[in-house]
C-alpha cells in the first residue's frame, strides 16, 4: 500500500461506548470512552463486551417480536446463524455461525439484536467528548479511556489523548497494564492520571484468575512509576470474594507501591455480578455464578489497612 | 473415484451420554471388518491441537481388543471437549496477551500429517455447526448426533434417549410414592429446553397427573383445576412433570419470588436491560419451582420440586440404546466406504440414512400438535395445560 498513514484525528478505532457524566472513573465529573478488546480474561469479568476487539453481535431474547410479526432478520443473514424451532416464533441464533458482520442488527425494529462497538475516528470521539467540557471545569473532571484494555488501541488511545490535551481536557486512563511497553511508552506521556490495576500480586493466582501471570504486569508498573515521576498514579483492586480480598494481596499490593511517591492513593473495587445477563446475550457462559460481592465488614477491615498505610485517619467515604 | 478411506479417527464433542461407548464399539468393529485403523482423539480436537498434554499422546489406537467390553461401560475413554472450539482457541501470545485464535488451518493440517483420512464426530447440536465450519474448509467428516432430549430434527430416534426416559421414569415413579406416602404434589423437571420428548413420554408412561412442555404454553389454573378435581375425589396427592423450557401461556415465566432486585436492574447498561428481568440466565431448576410454587397457591397442597437434571445423562445404557449405538457407528463407517463426507447419520426407520450437515443444523425436533403421544396423553386424561374445558 501506498497511501499515506492517517493524520492522528483521522484515525480509527473500536469504541464500545461513551459514557457521560461518569462520577467512578477519576476525579471530578467525567466522560468514559470504553475501548474494545481486552488482553487478560478476568473470570469475574462485568464487561464482556468489551473483550474482544471487534464489533460483535448480542441478542436480547426477550426483546425479540418473533418471525410472525417480524422475521426482517432471517432472510439477511447469509451465514445461516439465525433460525426458528417451531416452539417458538422467537429468533435463535447459532453463535458458531454468527461472523458479526450486524446485517441483521440494522433490520431488527425493536433491538432485539445489536451490535456492542464501532468504529469511530479521534475526531468523532473528540467531539462527543468535548460536548460535556463546561462540566469538566466545574467538577475538576475529564476524559478517561477505558475498556476492555484501553491500551491495546495504542495509536488510537494516544491519539485521543493527545488530542483531549489539545482541546484542554484532562485525561486519564484505566487500565490493567498487561500490554507491551512500547504501547505504554506512546500513551502515558498524554495521561494525567493512570488509574492501574493490581489485581493478584501472587503469579500463579493471577494467571489462574486472568489467563496470564503478572510478570509483565509488575514490570510495567515499576518501570511507569520511575519514567513518568510527574505523573499521579492511583493502584486498585477489583475486590472478589475469596480471589483476592485478604488481607496478604493488601500488603503485598501496599509493599509494591509505596516506594513511589507518584502512586498516591490505592482504590478497593468491591465486585458487583452487573455483568451476568450480558454474558448470556453474547451466547457465552458466566462462569462465576456463585459468587457473592464482599461484605461492608470486609471492605471496611481492608479500607482501614490502606488508610494506615497513607497515614490518613479513616472514616473516609469511597465507592 | 475417490481414494479409499485408510486410517479413521474418532472423537466426541460433548459429555458422556448412555450409548456413546457403544457408537465407539461400533466404529471400531465395522472398520476392522475393513481392515480399517482407528484412531480416537483425545478432548475433541484437543489431542491433535495439543498432543504435549497427554503423556501418552493425544491420540488413542483403537483396535477391537481395547473395545472389547466397552459398549456397556459409562467410562469417558476419550474424554470430550464441550468447551473448546478450534476457531476459537484461548491462547497467550509471545508478548503475554490472551487472545481467541482460530486454530482450525492448525488443525487440517496436523489431521493431513497424521494421515487420518477421515474424522467420525459424536457431537451435540452446537458442534455439528463446528463440524460443518471444518467441512466446508475440507475435512473429511461423518457426524453421529447425540441428544437425550430426542430433539434432532434429522433423527427418529437419538441414542441416549432410551436410557433417559428409562432413568426418568424410574425417578417419576419413586417421586410419586413419595407424593403419595406425604399427600404432597411432586413437581419434577426433566431435560428438554426446545423439545417436550422426555416430559411426555415419561409423563405418560407413569400417567402423571399434568405435563407441562415447550410446545405447548401451559394455563396454570388449567393445571390446578385438574389436581383439585383429583384432590376432591380422595387422592390428595399429585407427580406434574415439567420439561425446563415449559413456559405459561403468553411466555414470560412469572416470578416465582422477587427475581433480581431493583438494584441491580438499575445497574444494567441499557444495552442489557430487558423486560422484567427475565433477561437474566436462568439455571436449572426454575421451571419446577415457579409450577410447584403455583400450584401451591392454587390448590392448598403442599408441593416440592425436583430436578433430575443432568442426572439424566448418566448411567448404563439400556438394550435399545446400546443396539441404537452400534449401528450408528457401524453406519459412520459405512457411509465413509460409500465416500460420504460432510453427513450426518439419521435413524430413519428402518433405515441408517446419511443426510447433508447443512440440512442437520439449526433444526429441533420438537413435538407437533398432532403427536401420537398428545393423543395418547389426552386419551390417559393428562392435563398438558391448555385443556378445553367442556
Amino acid at each position: 500500500m501506498n497511501s499515506s498513514p492517517p493524520t492522528a484525528s483521522s484515525l480509527k478505532g473500536v469504541v464500545l461506548n461513551i459514557q457521560h457524566f461518569s462520577t467512578h472513573d477519576g476525579p471530578g465529573m467525567r466522560t468514559t470512552v470504553f475501548l474494545k478488546g481486552c488482553s487478560l480474561r478476568c473470570k469475574w469479568c462485568s464487561n464482556p463486551e468489551s473483550i474482544y476487539p471487534n464489533p460483535e453481535l448480542a441478542y436480547n431474547l426477550s426483546r425479540c417480536i418473533g418471525k410472525d410479526e417480524c422475521g426482517f432478520c432471517l432472510p439477511k443473514c447469509r451465514e445461516s446463524a439465525l433460525f426458528n424451532v417451531d416452539s417458538d416464533a422467537k429468533v435463535r441464533i447459532n453463535w458458531d455461525l454468527c461472523t458479526n458482520c450486524g446485517e441483521c442488527a440494522s433490520v431488527c425494529p425493536p433491538q432485539a439484536l445489536y451490535l456492542f462497538g464501532r468504529e469511530m475516528t479521534v475526531d468523532e470521539v473528540l467531539d462527543e467528548v468535548e460536548k460535556d467540557s463546561g462540566f469538566y471545569r466545574e467538577s475538576g473532571g475529564g476524559m478517561t479511556l477505558s475498556g476492555g484494555e484501553c491500551q491495546l488501541q495504542a495509536d488510537f488511545a494516544a491519539g485521543l489523548l493527545a488530542g483531549a490535551h489539545k482541546r484542554g481536557i484532562n485525561t486519564a486512563i484505566e487500565t490493567a497494564s498487561n500490554v507491551p511497553w512500547r504501547f505504554m511508552e506512546k500513551i502515558l506521556p498524554h495521561v494525567d492520571i493512570v488509574l492501574h490495576d493490581i489485581k493478584l500480586t501472587d503469579p500463579e493466582r493471577h494467571k489462574k484468575w486472568t489467563g496470564v501471570d503478572n510478570t509483565r504486569v509488575r514490570e510495567n508498573l515499576q518501570r511507569a512509576y520511575d519514567s513518568f515521576p510527574d505523573k499521579t498514579f492511583i493502584a486498585r483492586t477489583p475486590l472478589i470474594p475469596g480471589v483476592n480480598d485478604d488481607e496478604e494481596h493488601l500488603r503485598a499490593t501496599l509493599a509494591f507501591i509505596k516506594p513511589y511517591k507518584n502512586v498516591v492513593d490505592y482504590e478497593l473495587l468491591p465486585y458487583m455480578r452487573f455483568g451476568e445477563s450480558k454474558y448470556g446475550f453474547l451466547g457465552r457462559i458466566y462462569e462465576m455464578q456463585d459468587f457473592d460481592p464482599p461484605t461492608p465488614e470486609t471492605l471496611a477491615r481492608l479500607r482501614s489497612i490502606i488508610d494506615e498505610a497513607f497515614g490518613r485517619s479513616g472514616n473516609r467515604t469511597q465507592i | 473415484m475417490k481414494e479409499q478411506t485408510k486410517r479413521i479417527a474418532i472423537n466426541c464433542g460433548g459429555g458422556y451420554v448412555p450409548g456413546l461407548n457403544a457408537v465407539i464399539t461400533g466404529v471400531v468393529l465395522a472398520a476392522d471388518q475393513l481392515k480399517r485403523e482407528v484412531v480416537g482423539i483425545r478432548d475433541g480436537f484437543d489431542g491433535l491441537l495439543f498432543p504435549e498434554r497427554y503423556p501418552n499422546g493425544g491420540l488413542l489406537k483403537l483396535t477391537p481388543h481395547v473395545v472389547e467390553n466397552l459398549s456397556a461401560g459409562t467410562g469417558a475413554l476419550l474424554g470430550n471437549a464441550t468447551r473448546t472450539d478450534p476457531f476459537h482457541v484461548r491462547q497467550v501470545t509471545e508478548e503475554n496477551l490472551v487472545e481467541e485464535m482460530d486454530l482450525s488451518g492448525d488443525l487440517l493440517a496436523k489431521i493431513a500429517a497424521e494421515k487420518i483420512e477421515a474424522v467420525i464426530s459424536i457431537v451435540g447440536p452446537r458442534a455439528l455447526s463446528i463440524l460443518f465450519k471444518l467441512h466446508k474448509q475440507g475435512l473429511r467428516t461423518v457426524c453421529v448426533p447425540t441428544s437425550v432430549e430426542n430433539d434432532v430434527a434429522a433423527t427418529q430416534l437419538s441414542f441416549g434417549f432410551n436410557s433417559a426416559l428409562s432413568f426418568a421414569v424410574d425417578m417419576l415413579e419413586r417421586v410419586r410414592q413419595a407424593a403419595q406416602s406425604a399427600r404432597k404434589i411432586g413437581v419434577v423437571e426433566v431435560l428438554g429446553e426446545h423439545a417436550g420428548w422426555l416430559a411426555l413420554q415419561a409423563g405418560i408412561a407413569v400417567c402423571a397427573d399434568a405435563v407441562l412442555i415447550p410446545e405447548i404454553p401451559y394455563d396454570i389454573q388449567k393445571v390446578a383445576v385438574k389436581l383439585r378435581e383429583k384432590a376432591d375425589s380422595g387422592r390428595t396427592s399429585g407427580l406434574v412433570v415439567v420439561a425446563e423450557g415449559a413456559l405459561p401461556q403468553g411466555g414470560q415465566r412469572p416470578a416465582a419470588d422477587g427475581a433480581m432486585t431493583e438494584s441491580l436492574k438499575a445497574s444494567l447498561s441499557p444495552g442489557a436491560t430487558g423486560q422484567g428481568g427475565s433477561h437474566v440466565i436462568e439455571g436449572a431448576g426454575r421451571a419446577a419451582q415457579v409450577v410447584a410454587h403455583h400450584l401451591q397457591r392454587l390448590t392448598d397442597q403442599m408441593t416440592y420440586p425436583l430436578v433430575l437434571g443432568p442426572l439424566i445423562r448418566g448411567g448404563s445404557p439400556t438394550a435399545v440404546d446400546r443396539q441404537l449405538g452400534l449401528g450408528y457407528g457401524a453406519a459412520a463407517v459405512r457411509a465413509l466406504n460409500e465416500n460420504q463426507s460432510g453427513v450426518v447419520v439419521a435413524f430413519q426407520p428402518p433405515d441408517l440414512k446419511f443426510v447433508p450437515l447443512a440440512e442437520a443444523i439449526n433444526k429441533v425436533r420438537t413435538v407437533p400438535d398432532d403427536s401420537v403421544f398428545v393423543q395418547i396423553a389426552r386419551s390417559l386424561g393428562i392435563a398438558l395445560g391448555n385443556e378445553v374445558r367442556p
